[in-house]
């Protein structure tokens, strides 16, 4: 068995020589900056006929109060006795959400969390939420002013979630942005939208709606606002709808940040592979264990990936399964909190979930996805943006002229090293690594993503 | 002399890399022998160190009560905020939720009015239980009709289902299999389970449980109704179990019948790319090349396809909770399959499944998962296949001398060709292309799926037949 095993990697080693001698033969041509797209910027994306569509410009306050009959109904249906199978023995999160671990969140959900739902509510509300139509969509945003700009700099700050998401993750970042203090030079003045399809933004009606086009929607909302010039910083989608904007709008773009850099781009994935086999001309010795050889990344892709799989293929499927099935839906998002906030953790039977979260935090979340029954229309960005058509584009060959900042949190699904994000951010000014840290950094670490934010704002000097 | 060291160092350079190639090559197609393979592993919950079996054999009769169909019901009857499909889409972003609605209601308003006959129907197959290595087994058992015994060679017949089958597959093909005809000399005995983790059966509630430890378990059964030798037909997982059946215990295999003969070696890998571009060397017709070829398009079909399998076999206990928490998930999950499985040409179709297969049919099927309440144990099937231990068997390059048939149905996953399975069943004696059908065969086309599987039992000549 061993000997399959080394023979295996030898073959894949002579496979990966092979293709490096053919993709240095191309190297000139994969190298060059990419054509920049051309996208309608006045795509429609609303029911019916463009002809027919007169957009409203006005940005409305927007409430974001509940029905009542919403949280009767899932008081009712979190009541119902569960049919949740046993886990199997010795197992933590290896085969999923524990279903031991699953009945507690929902008995907590049910008997605590909406017994309190005005307080909740109330506190979804402590920023400022509206409304404005853009290209046939109601996008809905927060927009949080400084507290105080004597003596400080203020720079627009379009800050991004992912999925599964919300604008709840930003929660205990925004103050730290808003807030003026002794760390930092500079406020912000934050708009954070939910993604089209998420939370209180409307979903597509038509085909078509991938990063890139989402990206030229946050655009126009962030011109709609009076924005011309500003700072991105996003993860998960969030930060691939910002290396989309700041590749295809760089007039408006002054600083991306991102938790989540990466580079889908031939050159970034070639570079990929380079890395693998000479990871020491790659990688500092230091970080070098933050990065896996393509073969690790391949195994863990395969590990976690199955929901990107369904999503990409069949979200109206997986969607329907998840709508007004409270149960359902808890496992499958709060399953992506426990694993990408520490892989480890898929050891525990709890899944370590309060280790770095309250489920609070958890069901504010997951409350939002459910009271704006937006989980379908969330897949649907997966199989918009995996497609042929999509990555035909290879926006993320486009140079990012803004300068740009990684922050490297190690339990992060996969990281992209420097070299290999040289060809889409020349102008990569700050990189940094931390041992601690997952995927939802903003949730999880805030004051930290807060320090690490304005330490990469500070060396872009912009102001 | 230095120009000719310098040439023979370069040959035996050359010569070593060529060697070591070959080397490469062999170890990784040669046949493997029969690994070793416990046949009585305990799989009850304990430890099962004092466990004695209850061999027993006891009658099985789906009686639900009635406030389950009641409370199903009131669960088809929520209001449910599907979301519209994008405009211009049917079928191709997943299951389309205005069919979904209109099965909702049908389930509710027609199908479970009439829940009493549906139950009459699904036990008018004699059902049984008993225990295997500390398991519950449920299956069908229909032997064969009286006036068949009389004139007929009868054999016993294993049949397995897959996902997300279960033994409702086999309502039609089942009496085919044991009336007295005129097709066929033969009838059989048959036995249809529900998988382990599947159905009425048990699961396994510890991890392991892979496709190895299903086939020894229904062999098992098998062994412990009296029969030593038997034929297996299967599609999807059956397909796979009944497989390694024959891998594994082919002493007990009269014959392996397939609706699904899939093979994932190196070697048959190789094969197939060497085919893709010599197909009608490889293939007895060019009638035959597209159900294999071109091979991009077919993993291209398989990766859109094939979301479920992956999300199935690394989170089972995550969608499976989804599924277990509502009927409608269920039905959505369920329903997606059928519908694509009905074909390219009525895959976007809103009348495919009630053209394909029958409502009822179809809805038999969903009731007994939701009934069961299995989606999670079968969802873990898929784990467990795809993990280290089970791929360290590789059985499909162990070599099994049981005589093999192959039904390839036009629209189902691609299978694999004569001269790939050949490595592994060099017994193959059957072997046929349909250029109708898909997935569900049983189900479909139940008597060509019966002629198919007495062909393939009279090539065997067991009783002296001629040709």
């Amino acid at each position: 068995m061993a000997g399959v095993g080394s023979t295996l990697v030898r073959i894949s080693v002579a496979g990966i020589a092979i293709l490096f001698f053919v993709g240095y033969k191309n190297y000139r041509d994969l190298s060059a900056p990419g054509k920049r797209p051309d996208l309608d910027t006045e795509a429609y994306w609303g029911p019916g006929d463009k002809a027919l569509y007169k957009e409203n410009k006005a940005i409305l306050p927007f409430d974001i109060s509940v029905d009542p009959a919403i949280i009767t109904d899932l008081k009712g249906q979190l009541s119902r006795p569960l049919k949740l199978q046993e886990p199997l023995e010795g197992v933590g999160f290896q085969y999923g959400f524990n279903s031991k671990e699953l009945r507690n969140v929902v008995k907590y959900w049910r008997d605590t969390y909406l017994n309190k739902w005005s307080e909740r509510e109330e506190y979804l509300k402590k920023f400022e939420h509206f409304q404005t139509e853009i290209q046939g969509l109601k996008m809905h945003f927060i927009h949080a002013k400084p507290t105080k700009t004597t003596g400080k700099k203020v720079l627009p700050l379009l800050l991004m979630h992912g999925w599964p998401g919300t604008v709840r993750e930003f929660y205990d970042f925004i103050p730290l942005l808003t807030t003026p203090n002794d760390k930092s030079d500079y406020v912000f003045e934050v708009i954070a939208p939910s993604l089209p399809g998420y939370g209180w933004s409307q979903g597509s009606s038509k085909t078509g709606l991938g990063v890139a086009q989402v990206s030229v929607i946050m655009r126009n909302l962030m011109l709609r606002l009076g924005f011309q010039k500003y700072v991105i910083q996003g993860g998960d989608w969030g930060s691939l709808i910002g290396s989309n904007l700041a590749s295809l709008f760089p007039e408006n773009v002054l600083a991306y940040h991102s938790n989540m850099c990466s580079n889908n781009s031939p050159m970034g994935s070639i570079q990929l592979i380079l890395a693998s086999i000479f990871p020491s001309y790659f990688l500092d010795s230091q970080h070098a264990h933050f990065y896996k050889g393509a073969g690790d990344l391949f195994a863990h892709i395969l590990e976690e990936m199955g929901y990107a799989h369904i999503q990409a293929t069949k979200p109206d499927t997986v969607g329907s399964a998840l709508v007004d099935n409270p149960v359902g839906l808890a496992a499958y998002i709060i399953e992506k909190f426990s694993t990408w906030t520490n892989p480890a953790f898929r050891n525990l039977e709890d899944g370590g979930l309060t280790k770095r979260f309250t489920y609070d935090q958890l069901l504010d979340n997951i409350m939002i996805y459910y009271v704006t029954n937006s989980i379908t229309t969330s897949m649907r960005l997966y199989s918009e943006s995996m497609n042929k058509s999509q990555l035909g584009l290879n926006v993320d060959s486009v140079p990012i002229q803004a300068k740009a900042g990684c922050a490297h949190f190690l339990h992060e699904l996969a990281h992209t090293s420097d070299k290999q994000l040289a060809n889409k951010f020349p102008n990569l000014i700050h990189t940094t690594h931390y041992t601690d840290g997952g995927h939802f950094p903003a949730f999880e670490l805030p004051e930290t993503l807060y320090a690490d934010f304005t330490a990469f704002i500070k060396k872009a000097a912009l102001v | 002399m230095k120009c000719l060291l310098v040439f023979g160092l370069i040959v035996a350079v050359f010569g070593a890399f060529v060697g070591y190639g070959y080397l490469l090559f062999t170890d990784f197609t040669r046949p493997l022998p029969k690994p070793e393979f416990n046949d009585n592993t305990y799989w009850g919950t304990g430890d099962g160190d004092n466990y004695i079996a209850d061999e027993e054999i006891y009658e099985f009769k789906l009686q639900v009560p009635s406030e389950d169909i009641e409370d199903l019901r009131k669960q088809l009857n929520r209001t449910l905020r599907l979301t519209e499909p994008l405009d211009g889409i049917a079928f191709e972003y997943g299951f389309n939720t205005y069919a979904l609605q209109q099965f909702a209601d049908y389930w509710r308003d027609k199908y479970l009015t009439v829940w009493d006959e549906r139950e009459e129907y699904l036990n008018s197959l004699k059902q049984f239980t008993t225990e295997i290595q500390g398991l519950n087994i449920h299956f069908i058992h229909e032997h064969a009709k009286e006036e068949a015994k009389a004139r007929k060679h009868v054999y016993p017949l294993l049949l397995l289902h897959g996902w997300p089958g279960s033994v409702r597959e086999f309502y039609d093909f089942i009496p085919m299999l044991g009336k007295d005809q005129n097709v066929s000399d033969y009838a059989f005995d048959v036995v249809a389970p529900s998988l382990v983790g599947f159905g009425f059966s048990d699961a396994a509630t510890r991890p392991g449980f892979n496709a190895a430890e299903m086939a020894t378990v229904m062999r098992n059964l098998m062994l412990r109704l009296g029969y030593k030798e038997f034929f297996v037909q299967g599609g999807d997982w059956g397909s796979i179990i009944g497989s390694n059946l024959a891998t594994l215990y082919p002493e007990n295999v009269l014959g392996y019948h397939s609706n699904m003969c899939v093979l994932h070696t190196p070697l048959a890998f190789l094969k197939g790319i060497y085919a893709s571009y010599f197909p009608e060397k490889v293939l007895p017709s060019r009638f035959f090349i597209d159900h294999h070829f071109p091979l991009w398009e077919k993993y291209e079909g398989l990766l859109k396809e094939s979301g479920y399998f992956h999300i199935q076999a690394t989170k089972p206990d995550t969608i499976g909770a989804a599924l277990t928490s509502s009927p409608v998930a269920l039905a959505t999950y369920i329903l997606e399959k059928f519908q694509t499985c009905a074909g390219p040409g009525l895959a976007q179709d809103f009348g495919a499944i009630t053209t394909v297969y029958g409502l009822e049919a179809v809805l038999d099927n969903l009731m007994i998962y939701y009934l069961s309440n299995s989606a999670t144990t079968a969802a873990r099937f898929y784990a467990e296949n795809v993990s280290k231990e089970y791929r360290a068997l590789q059985l499909d390059r162990v070599q099994s001398p049981v005589p093999m048939g192959c039904a390839r149905f036009r629209n189902d996953l691609p299978a694999a060709f004569d001269w790939q399975l050949r490595d592994k069943f060099p017994n193959l004696k059957h072997s046929m292309y349909f250029q109708q059908g898909g997935h569900f065969a049983a189900m479909e086309m139940p008597s060509m799926l019966y002629n198919d599987f007495t062909t393939f039992v009279r090539k065997l000549a067991l009783h002296g037949e001629t040709f």
